[in-house]
């Protein structure tokens, strides 16, 4: 088993840690990371209007008038609507910021690149009019590649001498710097302008063929039993490792997942109910509310099964010095400290607990037994809360508690195995 | 002043650490500013005495090249002092790295 495990740590710990470093990986991942506020914010509004409680409706309703969503539902349009729009300034942003460029300069000219391929919707030609498909999720994709592109250009072409504008001495720094991104980011500009004249010739535009292309395939195979369990898998694999998995394989799931939740949100802001399997089953609260129950690994349930059965003093103090930020869903110490990294009786429950549960939350939500999440939570919400919140439903909670009892039970036995060997060790 | 700063995921578990770091700093009277902060924050980083990474993101040692070159010492804390967030420990291994 020893020498699997330094087999692995040879051969593919190297190549995940490349992935984890990679620039562009990092900049969509952070780029999605800084939206958060913003998605919870957004959350919060979707779930005060479609709480599935008739007498709340009603009752907002006799108060405020027909028109009481309106509130949620402009935080929805300022948030979730144009989420694309966000995310082209600041995958760039962090972008640029890795190459210790510009951060600002490339987030502006992706942005403006991005209006300039967005496609114009009057119907007599005439300018303006700016569609919401393209800004909400579904504009997703385009936004990132136009903010990689883009920003690899213009970084490129700022490290070009003969293009760049040298001020004489005295000029303040902040205008030589203005001036310093002029001609690289024209040059881009103009470039996005061209390609969007390419795709018009084609009667077609940038948006519908990503989406049509890489949106809608990925966002089909994301969806599923079997891609939700290779992402639990591969998180867990890595942190076995002691790497930070969900950060590693973030910049490649988050885009893939948050589309997803978006949709859901579209569909119950449209009048379906939470239940209807029109709905997204699989989404990063989805993973966050029922499978990541204090952290990685549902580690909650192994400090609770430690204190409960483990007669073994360090144990015992691992577990105390965990639960407190354990229901915080931070688990670093628990991790390092017991340690899980490495561990070869910890191996099996800390892979196999979080597949058990993605399968009986995939379950319950396809049978209808509880409903789809429509909202994004703060990774950090303590579990079972996290639960009611993401679904916006009793029902989620209890299928949280449900989670959390039985990765408990699939803990206790390894707990009295790793107990005994320990003992064995020090009576020897 | 001798300024530590701590990189990990989101900055979140390696604020547990720095706190304890504080706390040992201010038992033996040692004057250090003691931070943590989030990958993402940590493009541009200068006037740092030592850099150092949380062990789930060791992965990220050769972002922070250019800061080595530079001659500030970048290491990954120790998994175990880590892990029972021994903040006493993890300072004495920033003082040796310093030299102080």
């Amino acid at each position: 088993m020893n020498q699997f495990f330094s087999l692995i740590e040879e051969k593919f710990v190297p190549f995940f840690a490349k992935v984890g470093s990679q620039k562009h990986l990092a900049a969509v991942r952070d780029g999605f990371i800084s939206l958060v506020p913003l998605a919870i914010a957004g959350s919060f509004a979707v779930l005060l209007n479609q709480l599935p409680i008739d007498a709340y409706k009603n009752f907002m309703g006799s108060v405020f008038g027909d028109s009481w969503t309106s509130f949620g539902g402009n935080i929805w349009w300022g948030t979730f609507a144009i989420i694309s729009i966000f995310l082209s300034f600041t995958v760039s942003y962090f972008l640029a910021k890795s190459y210790n460029a510009n951060g600002l300069s490339a987030g502006l000219i992706s942005l403006s690149s991005f209006f300039i391929l967005m496609p114009q919707v009057n119907p007599d030609g005439a300018w303006g009019n700016i569609h919401w498909g393209y800004t909400n999720a579904m504009g997703m994709f385009v936004a990132i590649i136009v903010s990689l592109i883009s920003t690899e250009l213009f970084v490129k072409l700022s490290k070009a001498d003969f293009l760049v504008i040298k001020m004489p001495e005295g000029v303040p720094p902040a205008v030589s710097r203005s001036f310093a991104a002029l001609f690289p980011g024209m040059i881009v500009l103009a470039v996005a302008s061209l390609v969007m004249i390419l795709f018009t010739s084609f009667e077609t535009n940038l948006f519908s063929v990503v989406v049509k292309y890489v949106a809608m395939p990925l966002t089909n195979v994301a969806d599923s039993l079997g891609s939700a369990l290779l992402i639990v898998f591969m998180t867990h694999f890595l942190w076995f490792f002691g790497l930070h998995g969900s950060n590693i394989i973030g910049g490649v799931v988050e885009p893939i997942l948050l589309p997803l939740l978006t949709k859901n949100m579209e569909l119950v802001e449209a009048g379906k109910s939470a239940f209807s399997s029109d709905l997204h089953v699989v989404t990063k609260p989805f993973l966050d509310a029922f499978v990541y129950l204090g952290g990685a690994g549902t580690t909650l349930a192994l400090l609770i099964a430690i204190l409960a059965v483990s007669k073994r003093k360090q144990l015992r103090e691992v577990g105390k010095l965990g639960v407190a930020p354990g229901l915080f869903n931070i688990n670093e110490p628990v991790i390092f400290g017991m340690p899980i990294v490495l561990n070869p009786v910890l191996f099996v429950p800390f892979i196999l607990a979080p597949l058990v549960l993605t399968i009986v939350a995939y379950t319950a939500i396809s049978l209808g037994l509880v409903p789809h999440t429509i909202a994004m939570i703060p990774w950090t919400t303590p579990p079972v809360i996290g639960g009611a919140l993401a679904t916006g439903s009793w029902q989620g909670g209890v299928l949280a508690a449900f989670n959390l009892v039985l990765a408990i039970v699939i803990y206790i036995p390894f707990i009295f195995i790793a107990d005994r060997s320990e003992l064995k060790k020090e009576n020897a | 002043m001798v300024k530590i700063l701590l990189v990990c995921s989101a900055g979140m578990s390696t604020s547990m650490l720095v706190k304890r770091m504080q706390d040992a700093a201010l038992e033996e009277g040692f004057q250090a500013e003691i931070q943590a902060v989030a990958e993402s924050e940590a493009t541009k980083i200068n006037d740092i005495s030592i850099l150092m990474l949380g062990p789930q993101v060791r992965y990220l040692k050769s972002k922070f090249k250019s800061l080595e070159d530079s001659g500030i010492p970048v290491t990954v804390i120790d998994t175990v002092k880590y892990g029972t967030m021994n903040g006493k420990a993890v300072l004495a291994d920033a003082k040796a790295l310093l030299k102080i």
